[in-house]
């Protein structure tokens, strides 16, 4: 009865999102009001019917009715309420299922946002969102179908992706990237809507640029907790292995945080705009790509589903969806003539130029790394992958011109700049990069990365200080306004530029940790019987006994556990274990994380001997990882500072133009208001 | 929305050049990293016939999948050795870093190393693919790139 409902509901809305897409085009086409709206209470009723669908399964879930494909592959009698919910996304159909609850949820909170404004543009900003959805229920209609019966009833379920119910996170990490890649339609259709009706002024980036802004802080929230997740859970002591799937969030990241930064350059000097809706078709298609490569079983990896029958649906919808808008975009080509020429190469808009080139040059060599062993294999049948060396060796020298760009930008006034005005902006970061290189170099670092990680975080982090500073204290002469109260007025008076600021300073603390964690860490691996103890730096494990047990929260998961004591910086009991779930080839690691400021401690159980109690055990000490989440909640805490909806919206022509050129800051108490 | 107002003074066309001549050696050094050191970055995946058909097998690292052959699997304390099989060629595995129990006899599993002189493969990794509906690589099968440690 429920699964059927849920069925049902997924039919009725496919019906809704084509009569959605019909609407708007006609209303679109005949600037007819009534029709529009009609297309847009369409598409709430598409979200309202994606959530019945979703709360069908859910329900099913919880139910263990097991008359439900989905529910006896993905669920089992003893499986925890949490995990029950949560495999609403562990697999294929589900997950499509929940990626069509949110795109839809993004659009009906678009178009209502939007009810009043922008009356030229919404009708066509609606039938793109209304075609993207439509396209996910047609996929749950026909290859990907959640509510698949299972005839006769099975009696009980496999249960969960024995990975994906190894850990709490598990409930964190999908539903922030999908929430990500399913917003970035939003800009798409806008930036289509503006290519449809001609109008490729600013308008559109004013708008486009936010609603890019919004689910990239998702998306960004999305990848560090997934790298937190593969961390504290995959039990080989790292964060980012350059997994397919990991590219394919990193993707769409890339082009979407170019596009971020090329979009001022296309609002403030009028140039890079085909550039810049290039670079929003291009988000969209990755984040289309992204599914196809993970959800298709074209290439494996951690999170890769069952091979299915979707792959040709995606292939189909890329070619597609890339073929009408860059045809859109050719067409419009006369349209989007830059009205200036560009810039030089050292001033602002020229380091957004090379910002953009660096960012593309990720993306090409990442997707070029994830597609080339596919290319390979169906070219001649050879089997080859290209390692995570691979990637670290082409990205770490682009990943550092970048951070050197994440200083120079700021500091670098539109137009151009003289000799003089470079040697006043950067002769202070420079020197405060140099001394802190010098003194880290004296306190025995001799880590290439390490040492480069440090020279870029202080110099990135003086100029932007300085630029506050500066800002702030000319503002408080102005003003007359205590040196804190002139700050905060001024970051929340230029949200973007200090929001701004605040995701590069975050960019900066993760740099330093990746560096350091990825060059400073040690481990080692012992075999050790109870009472016995292996060491590594100031660390002691001790082992004391070894547990075999069913786990209290689902019996059927046995759990080897190896009971130590941790002595040194970090002390305590610690119990790494091995569990043995039913339906999984090999034992999952739970591995033990100590997380601390300075360094983390990570211990892997990595085999045992119940016979002799002796555990084998692989233990590392990961410096400053904890730093690479903190860094990544001071980016996502910088985007929404950046985001965060301003009073001046309602006076349009300031925006934009409220950023004084050239001398920045200089004129900020005369330019409000 | 008005479009902003150019501060500065236009600039002149002929010092696009530079910003030109600067993207492109952008460009051409991220080429230069990304296809320099493709080729000693490639890792082929093999089962055991292709693995001892290859002209010069000993020492290059690769990716070996099969299945773990029935009562093959020998632990000690310090290293676990075990044979992997096609169903016509059988290597014998010996690793003293990999997870000695994440091995099932007579389901598949991918390791990554390099073969011996004397025959045998090192390991050094493990390849896990973890999938509710695992199937062990036979001929065709392409292993996780996730390495896992436990």
């Amino acid at each position: 009865m429920i699964p059927t409902l849920g069925h049902v509901a997924v039919v009725v809305g496919l019906a809704a999102t084509v009569f959605a897409a019909a609407a708007f085009v006609l209303g679109g086409r005949r600037d007819d009001g009534a029709l529009v709206m009609l297309g847009r209470r369409a598409m709430y009723a598409a979200f309202a019917l994606a959530a019945v669908a979703s709360a069908a399964m859910v329900v099913s879930l919880l139910a263990h009715d097991f008359s439900v494909q989905y529910v006896v592959r993905n669920n089992a009698t003893t499986t925890p309420l949490f995990y029950s919910v949560i495999s609403l996304w562990a697999a294929l159909e589900g997950s499509i299922l929940f990626w069509t609850l949110l795109a839809t949820g993004w659009a009906a909170l678009v178009l209502w946002r939007f009810r009043d404004r922008l009356p030229a543009l919404m009708p066509w900003v609606g039938a793109v969102l209304a075609l993207a959805t439509a396209f996910f229920f047609a996929v749950m209609i026909w290859p990907g179908d959640p509510f698949v019966r299972s005839t006769p009833i099975a009696a009980q379920g496999s249960g969960p992706n024995a990975l994906l119910q190894n850990h709490p996170f598990m409930g964190l990490h999908p539903p922030l990237l999908y929430l990500g890649y399913t917003g970035m339609a939003i800009p798409f259709a806008f930036g289509m809507a503006a290519l449809v009706t001609r109008r490729t002024d600013e308008a559109w980036l004013g708008v486009v640029r936010r609603w890019t802004l919004v689910p990239w802080i998702f998306l960004t929230a999305g990848i560090v907790a997934g790298a937190w997740w593969s961390y504290e859970v995959l039990g080989w002591g790292g964060y980012w292995a350059w997994d397919p799937v990991e590219n394919a969030a990193l993707l769409p990241w890339l082009t979407a945080t170019a596009f971020i930064h090329s979009s001022m350059v296309a609002e403030r000097r009028g140039t890079l705009r085909v550039w810049t809706h290039a670079l929003v078709i291009a988000t969209f298609v990755l984040t289309l790509v992204g599914t196809f490569l993970t959800r298709s079983g074209v290439v494996q990896s951690v999170h890769s589903f069952t091979a299915s029958g979707i792959g040709p649906w995606f292939a189909g919808a890329i070619l597609v969806t890339l073929g009408v808008a860059l045809g859109l975009l050719v067409w419009r080509l006369p349209a989007l003539g830059d009205t200036r020429p560009p810039g030089r190469a050292v001033s602002r808009e020229g380091a957004f130029l090379f910002n953009n080139v660096l960012f593309l040059g990720v993306t090409f060599a990442v997707l070029f790394g994830t597609l080339y062993p596919v290319v390979r294999q169906l070219m001649n049948g050879e089997q080859v992958s290209l390692g995570a060396p691979w990637f670290n060796q082409v990205n770490a020298p682009i990943f550092v011109a970048l951070l050197f760009l994440m200083g120079v930008g700021p500091a670098l006034p539109w137009g151009g700049a003289g000799w003089r005005t470079l040697r006043d902006r950067f002769a202070a970061p420079v020197i405060a990069g140099s001394l802190l290189l010098l003194l880290g170099w004296l306190f025995g670092l001799r880590q290439l990365p390490v040492l480069v990680a440090l020279w870029m975080a202080a110099f990135v982090v003086v100029i932007m200080g300085e630029e506050v500073l500066r800002g702030a204290a000319a503002r408080a002469r102005a003003r007359d306004e205590a040196r804190l109260l002139a700050t905060w007025r001024l970051a929340t008076r230029n949200r973007r530029r200090y929001g701004g600021y605040l995701v590069h300073a975050g960019i900066a603390v993760m740099a330093v940790a990746v560096a350091v964690s990825a060059s400073m860490g040690s481990e080692a691996t012992a075999t050790i019987r109870p009472g016995e103890s292996m060491t590594l730096g100031p660390y002691t494990v001790t082992s004391r006994q070894l547990v075999t047990e069913p786990l209290a929260s689902d019996p059927r998961v046995v759990e080897t556990r190896a009971e130590l004591t941790l002595a040194g910086p970090q002390s305590g009991p610690v119990a790494p274990a091995l569990r043995d779930y039913p339906n999984s080839a090999s034992l999952i690691a739970t591995p033990a994380v100590r997380t601390a400021a300075g360094e983390d401690l990570y211990i892997t159980l990595m085999g045992a001997d119940p016979a002799t109690g002796e555990v084998t055990l692989r233990v590392f000490i990961n410096p400053l990882v904890a730093w690479i989440w903190i860094g990544g909640g001071i980016v996502a805490l910088g985007a929404v500072f950046a985001a965060w909806p301003d009073r001046r919206r309602s006076q349009p022509a300031t925006q934009g133009s409220a950023e004084p050129a050239g001398v920045p800051l200089g004129v900020v108490g005369g330019a409000e208001r | 929305m008005t479009a902003s107002r150019p501060i500065s003074a236009p600039v002149p066309p002929r010092r696009r050049w530079g910003l030109l001549l600067g993207v492109g050696l952008v460009a051409a050094v991220i080429a230069w990293l990304a296809f320099g050191g493709i080729g000693n970055a490639l890792v082929y995946y093999l089962t055991p016939t292709e693995l001892l058909a290859r002209d010069n097998p000993v020492g290059q690292t690769v990716r070996l999948g099969g299945l773990v052959k029935e009562g093959s699997i020998q632990r000690s304390t310090s290293a676990i050795t075990f044979v992997l099989t096609d169903g016509t060629t059988d290597v014998t595995v010996v690793s003293d870093t990999l997870p000695t129990s994440s091995f099932r006899e007579g389901s598949g599993a991918v390791v990554e190393g390099e073969l011996n002189g004397d025959g045998s493969f090192v390991a050094h990794q493990v390849l896990v693919k973890h999938d509710e509906n695992y199937v062990a690589p036979s001929q065709g099968a392409v292993p996780s790139h996730i390495p896992d440690g436990g």
